[in-house]
């Protein structure tokens, strides 16, 4: 019934466009196959033949089912097929009234028209599908016009001939410092310097602008430019992105490889066979060249990660995702559409899309770690000793499994503890903010005298009950030996020594317990907490509970709990107890007095307590503690022993798995195997199967994809670099070259760059080359008077920069930006890592480099990156979709990194001594031009109007004049660095 | 501040005055022609916006919507059932059913039941039109609260708000279309709130209880003096790049962006004045448990979802809690008695309030979780219930809504549904056409196909429309 719904508004929305002279087989696959496909298939399909049928080729639907053939060419009325869909016969209605409504009768008219007409029905992968042109072979367009002034290259010839022949008026050349503006952002994602801008006008060479782009090829910058537009494509991150996003390690390697890849120029087809099956080329190269073949695999082992509750139940998606991102990028096509059934509208069969499975289930990826296993494995090494590194995990596992043993021992011992059964002598409940004395509660012994023998324990226990918060509880204890001289008393005997570094927190006679299970001491203690003087606090590796003491004279008010001086504070966890002991030295009878007191009035509902005698405690805990000090000693050495770790690095990256088939998932569903498929080249490339079966057959797909014959891979990158230099595609969609994609504008000049493309051996280079020199890349981005449609490349598209051409602008002018390359990022260490769909890993790492090297996380984007439109970290990007928001004018308004640079700014501009000067250097640093004399005196009159509101203003008027030329220069500098001449090309 | 400076409209105009721009790049800049002006309906329809109520982590049902006296008859009793959560777990070979901890009664004119989790919840029953045959598509949090939020429980897609700001734009073009309300993140991160595919101006805008709700917007120049003097030198030196890069026609991107700062002007005063509730009445505030000064707790969130409400935002979204200490009761289902008591007051609040404020007619109020909680566990005495996706209860309130009914039923037991099923994908066509939009056509073509909010699936629950 669902398909039904999304069937019908198909097709009534393709109805009302189709013309009446369409051919039979248009007619056919337009509105019948999708038709039988959807309400059909399913049952009398290669899955399922219900009663015999077939419908999806014309031989079986002549042939029939159990009731005979159900087509009759050119007789509908004589047809079954027309019976059953038009509900004639009782006994034969389709679709059956479970699985949907009776068809409309608009669709069962064109059924009817198609039997009537001779019931066409060519074969899937044949027919209109086959001739769409991408799927054609590259041909190589004669070029329509000789160079010339107007044709530079012969980019130029084809975008003339397309422009002269609509008749439209051709903008002019751009100016020399929007050319060098726009060919520096363009390449290198910085603006020039003014010093280049400088040199490159006062060239007159005639290959000036030549040279201009030779050097900005040649520029390392441009490799983190062009790899990122790359990484976009490859939806690359740096976590996981299933439920808990653990980190990825080491991925960073592969976005360095993409950098230093594209500076190099290496040849596309070898860029991409190393992404797809670099471990498997790496044999018998030098060490070094090795792990480069080997982390260009991480390409692969970026795929993201689903579910995470269990390891392996949803790599099934992964490879989904792999398949998907493989598509894209390389042959710009959809091929993951075939997970379920044969793709709709392209000549992809779920066979092609299994037959590329197999091939990704026989490969074993990088595992980043996941809710249930928390460690990252299968981590390829690539430099270092192996057997070394081997060696010492051997001995580590050793080490970690004898923490493990005590760790077991002590919960055992402590389980022991807790199930000593406690006398309870006195219990209570206050309400918020309340207060209350021992005797109050319905103590048990009389006169609260209590008689104990040496090792017992009195535990007076603090329970948050229903509503925690708020519950900080100050807690008064004192005790005295009956007919004997000695006296204890909880603030006298504790405070002066509670920030004593103690191991835990015993103190004398005296110990505070987290008693959320197991009774455990706290082991962590902080000195004034929170930068309050003498407020002391200890805890155990929760954040609660904790126990505090504040030692100064003078009370405090923190939040709304009020702190008496010289007193002992306790706070009990969001689910558990904290509570205060005292063990008793000898034997003997004595008197118990005390008090309870919520300190803090909001929130809440108040606490809970109770005073317990526990026999034989002190033993059991000695036990407990002596098991403590063992699994702290283990802890320890396990510890310094990692610190031992020998220096291997590892790349995210992917391996040879267990060779195998994959079966097919019948609809997408991995536990409904149908089946088996070869591993194999999708038929739409020849469908060879793999060469190897004992390999995965990563090798073969690499030289399958890559092959200077396939139709799709150079047109697909010419495509892109296209685009990468005029904002938009000779094809708008980058990723779908497929029938459902946009048809190229310039058919004849994306199949001559894709020829040349491949003539000049696979060189990114040479079409930056090829299209920046030509005319069309040159020309002003001035409106055309006559309203020119800029697709046609009459005039440059005015474009704004993007999120990270934006932020290292930023730091680039205001003289802060980290030109050295990054590498890894400050993930917390791989030991420490418990991160749960409740908790997951959140990061965002503060950085000067440029923003290539920004940790992208797939959980949560990078907020500047969102903000101003980066990469989709979940899926592939092949567009930058820019959006013009006010949440991006606030950034420019208040945000603090946009201040700050422009402070730093300013202070570049103060540096020098004369305001003019200062208001030309900005000038010509931020816009790369000189002021004109009215900018000149604008600027003064903005920093002269700040600066005088500043000094008449009630909130500044206090303020050196020192700060209230930086206020005001700064606000020059913002004034600059968030004009629209800076941010937009051009 | 002059009072042509408080205006944004103002602001714009007399610097546009001032200035030599051509006609036709001022007729731009004034133009309400954005991603984010009214559009109208596919049909006319009451509901005008939607505040949209998620309550993270999976409440139980029948503890809260859904009465099972049978339940409370046959605790521990064992049960077969081929659950996605007891599936090859180990200590859950056996089941048992547990009964609810909550006891129920009837309430309001129309008689529906409701716990005594709920008390302040109950007496506007009269105003609700519940759903107790709700289920999903997965029994776990990631994926069922993407899927309650995107209509995908796997992939990335756009979320409903995003989809509903898409589909009618906004009214307040100084506050953004969708605002999501969340102390922290919940399950799936920002991805619940993304336009994904969509245009960025339907992105789910994050506001954070307390100091700076909206990211930037507190003013950082020490007077709004300073800052126009800022903005005026910034304005002209737009205005004079515009008349010289473009022609007569002006330059949408370029007049877009100097817009753009229109508002954002407009947010630093508006959106503090929106989230300011020194002028809501003690007795508004008493209404959602909320004590003058606080600036957090649901309360407050329900009060501001209400005050946006009021400034056109189109959707408003509130998170109870984020993807720890929520609803998961699988320790305790006595901690509901403390989740439910922290909403309860503040959604009949935000009920009650709208209803006064004549609001509730033309507002969209939606209640909802990912999923329920088994009916039963392991043990007959465990105390916690288990992720429960194949029956749970939702409810909605308010524009184009029946009052007052129950729709739809769970078996004897709460365990599946057993009559008229809302599958969250229904909920969705449901919550579209509220709005006057046909689910199957706010379509949006994306990599070669057209995306619905409702994938290929959905169907609209006709019998609670009003």
């Amino acid at each position: 019934m669902r398909g039904m719904a999304l069937t019908s508004f198909v097709l009534v929305a393709l109805s009302g466009s189709l013309a009446a002279s369409e051919s039979g087989e248009e007619f056919f696959e337009k509105r019948v196959r999708p038709m039988l496909h959807e309400q059909c298939e399913k049952c009398h399909g290669p899955e399922k033949q219900k009663g015999g049928l077939r419908v999806d080729s014309r031989a079986a639907l002549l042939k029939g089912g159990d009731t005979g053939p159900a087509l009759v060419p050119g007789d509908a009325d004589g047809s079954l097929l027309l019976k059953a869909v038009r509900h004639l016969d009782p006994d034969l209605k389709m679709p059956p009234a479970k699985e949907g409504p009776k068809l409309s009768d608009a669709v069962i008219g064109d059924l009817a028209a198609w039997v009537k007409a001779g019931a066409v029905f060519p074969a899937a992968s044949a027919g209109v599908v086959a001739k769409h042109w991408a799927f054609e072979p590259v041909t190589n367009p004669p070029v329509p016009l000789p160079l010339s002034d107007e044709v530079k290259t012969t980019v130029d010839a084809f975008v003339l001939a397309k422009l002269r022949a609509a008749g439209v008026k051709i903008a002019p050349a751009a100016d020399k410092r929007t050319l060098i503006r726009r060919a520096t952002y363009d390449l290198t994602g910085l603006p020039p310097t003014p010093e280049e801008v400088d040199a490159f006008i006062a060239d007159a060479s005639p290959d000036a602008y030549a040279k201009l782009v030779e050097r900005l090829l040649a520029s390392p910058a441009y490799g983190e430019r062009w790899g990122r537009k790359w990484l976009d494509v490859v939806r690359y991150a740096d976590s996981a992105g299933d439920n808990s996003d653990y980190p990825a390690p080491n991925a960073w390697r592969y976005r360095n490889y993409v950098i230093n890849a594209f500076n190099q120029d290496m040849p596309y087809d070898q860029f991409l066979r190393e992404q797809l099956a670099g471990d498997l080329l790496a044999a018998g190269l030098p060490p070094e060249k090795a792990a480069e073949h080997i982390v260009a695999t991480g390409y692969l082992a970026v795929t993201r990660r689903f579910g995470g509750s269990k390891v392996d139940a949803d790599f099934y998606l992964s490879i989904e995702d792999t398949i998907d991102t493989v598509g894209k990028s390389v042959v710009g096509l959809t091929i993951a559409c075939a997970r379920c059934h044969n793709h709709k509208y392209d000549p992809i069969t779920a066979r092609d899309f299994y037959g590329l499975y197999g091939i990704f289930s026989s490969t074993r990826f990088s595992f980043p770690g996941n809710e249930e296993a928390q460690r990252p494995r299968d981590l390829v090494p690539i430099s270092g000793n192996v057997a070394e590194l081997k060696a010492f995990e051997a001995e580590f596992s050793k080490l970690d499994a004898e923490v493990k043993r005590v760790q077991t021992e002590l919960n055992e011992k402590r389980k022991a503890f807790a199930a000593s059964v406690p006398v309870k002598l006195a219990s209570g409940d206050i309400p918020n903010g309340g207060k209350q004395d021992f005797g109050v509660g319905d103590l048990a012994e009389p006169e609260s005298l209590v008689r104990m023998k040496a090792g017992e324990m009195l535990q007076l226990t603090i329970n948050p009950k229903m509503d925690y918060g708020a519950d900080s509880t100050q807690i008064e204890f004192e005790i005295a030996e009956s007919g004997g001289t000695r006296t204890w008393s909880l603030s006298r005997d504790v405070v002066e020594h509670f920030a004593d570094p103690h191991d835990e927190s015993r103190f004398g006679a005296w110990c505070f317990l987290d008693a959320t299970a197991a009774p455990a001491l706290f082991t962590r203690l902080e000195r004034d907490a929170g930068k309050h003087a003498g407020l002391h606090v200890r805890r155990g590796s929760a954040e609660f509970p904790l126990v505090e003491a504040y030692t100064s004279t003078t009370p405090i008010k923190i939040v709304n709990a009020s702190l008496a001086p010289r007193s002992i504070i306790v706070h009990p966890a969001p689910k558990g107890d904290v509570a205060v002991a005292w063990e008793c030295p000898a034997d003997g009878a004595f008197t118990i007095k005390g008090r309870v007191i919520d300190i803090d009035p909001g929130g809440g509902d108040g606490i809970a307590w109770k005073l317990e005698r526990r026999p034989g405690i002190s033993t059991a805990l000695n036990a407990a503690l002596d098991a403590t000090k063992l699994r702290d000693a283990a802890t320890k050495k396990r510890d310094e022993f990692a610190a031992k770790k020998p220096a291997v690095d590892m790349a995210y990256a992917v391996a040879e798995g267990k060779p195998a088939n994959a079966r097919v998932h019948k609809r997408g569903e991995p536990k409904e195997l149908g089946d088996e498929v070869p591993r194999k080249n999708i038929d739409l490339f020849g469908g060879q199967t793999i060469s190897d079966p004992a390999s995965s057959g990563r090798l073969d797909l690499a030289r399958w994809f890559t092959d200077a014959k396939n139709p799709l891979t150079a047109r697909v990158m010419a495509n892109r670099i296209w685009l990468g230099h005029f904002g938009r595609g000779i094809v708008a969609t980058p990723n779908d070259f497929g029938t459902r994609g946009a048809p190229p504008t310039h058919p004849e000049l994306l199949d001559h760059l894709a020829t040349k493309f491949v003539e000049s051996g696979w060189s990114v280079k040479a079409m930056h080359r090829l299209i920046m020199l030509s005319a069309a890349y040159q020309r002003s981005s001035a409106p055309a008077t006559d309203g020119a449609p800029s697709a046609d490349y009459a005039r440059f598209d005015r474009r704004r920069l993007d999120a990270e051409q934006i932020r290292d602008t930023l730091l680039d002018l205001s003289g802060e930006l980290d030109r050295v390359p990054g590498a890894g990022h400050p993930f917390p260490a791989e030991n420490t890592w418990g991160f749960t769909q409740h908790n997951p890993f959140k990061a965002v790492y503060d950085s000067s480099k440029r923003s290539v090297y920004l940790m992208n996380q797939r959980i949560q984007r990078h907020p500047f990156l969102a903000l101003f439109d980066g990469a989709d970290t979940n899926m592939s990007t092949p567009v930058r979709n820019i959006s013009t928001v006010p949440t991006q004018a606030l950034f420019f308004l208040n945000n603090p990194f946009f201040h700050a640079r422009s402070e730093a700014l300013a202070k570049r501009m103060l540096s020098l001594s004369d305001d003019t000067q200062r208001i030309a250097f900005a000038y010509r640093l931020c816009l790369q031009r000189a002021p004109s004399e009215a900018e000149i005196k604008r600027a003064k009159n903005l920093v002269a109007a700040y600066h005088a509101e500043l000094a008449s203003g009630a909130a500044t008027a206090s303020q050196s004049v020192e700060q209230r030329t930086l206020s005001s220069w700064s606000a020059l500098a913002r004034v600059l660095l968030g004009s629209n001449e800076l941010l937009y090309l051009d | 501040m002059s009072c042509n400076a408080c205006s944004r409209r103002g602001f714009l105009r007399s610097f546009v005055a001032g200035s030599a721009l051509m006609p036709g790049i001022m007729s731009q800049l004034l133009a309400d022609e954005d991603p984010l002006a009214p559009k109208q309906p596919h049909f006319p329809a009451k509901a005008k916006r939607v505040i949209f109520l998620f309550m993270t982590g999976g409440v139980s049902h029948v503890d809260t919507f859904d009465p099972k006296p049978q339940l409370f008859a046959d605790h521990g009793k064992e049960v077969k059932a081929d659950h996605p959560e007891i599936q090859n777990r180990p200590g859950y070979e056996r089941i048992f059913l547990k009964k609810p901890q909550w006891e129920f009664a009837k309430h309001g004119q129309c008689g529906t039941e409701v716990s005594t989790l709920f008390p302040f919840v109950a007496e506007q029953v009269d105003d609700i039109a519940l759903i107790r045959s709700m289920n999903t598509s997965h029994s776990n949090h990631f994926n069922a609260t993407l899927g309650m939020h995107t209509g995908s429980f796997t992939f990335a897609r756009p979320s409903m708000g995003a989809w509903v700001s898409y589909g009618l734009g906004s009214e307040n073009r100084n506050l953004p279309s969708f605002m999501v309300i969340a102390p922290r993140m919940t399950y799936a991160g920002a991805q619940v709130w993304a336009s994904d595919f969509l245009p960025a101006e339907h992105q789910g805008t994050h506001v954070l209880p307390g100091g700076e709700p909206i990211a930037n917007v507190a003013r950082r120049a020490a007077s709004t003096r300073l800052q126009e003097i800022e903005l005026a030198a910034a304005q002209e030196m737009n205005a004079e790049h515009l008349a010289m890069r473009a022609g007569a026609g002006g330059d949408p991107l370029l007049t877009a962006r100097m817009r753009s700062f229109q508002t954002a002007f407009g947010m630093q005063t508006e959106a503090p004045e929106a989230f300011d509730l020194a002028k809501e009445s003690d007795a508004t505030l008493a209404l959602y448990g909320l004590k003058r000064g606080q600036t957090s707790g649901f309360g407050w969130q329900c009060l501001m979802a209400r005050r946006l409400a009021e400034r056109g935002v189109r959707f408003v979204e509130l998170i109870d809690t984020g993807s720890s200490e929520n609803w998961d009761s699988h320790g305790d289902m006595m901690d509901h008695a403390r989740l439910a008591k922290n909403v309860d007051q503040p959604i009949a609040g935000l009920l009650k309030d709208l209803k006064a404020r004549g609001m509730l007619d033309d507002t969209l109020v939606v209640w909802t979780s990912e999923f329920g909680r088994t009916p039963f566990n392991n043990k007959a005495d465990a105390k916690g219930r288990e992720h429960h996706s194949w029956a749970f209860s939702s409810w909605l309130a308010g524009g184009g809504v029946k009052r007052g009914i129950a729709y739809g039923e769970s078996d004897e037991h709460g365990m599946r549904v057993a009559r008229d099923g809302v599958h969250v994908h229904d909920f969705h066509a449901t919550i579209l056409h509220l709005m006057g939009m046909d689910h199957k056509r706010l379509t949006y073509r994306h990599s070669g196909r057209d995306y619905r909010l409702t994938d290929v699936h959905g169907d609209v629950v006709k019998a609670i429309l009003a």
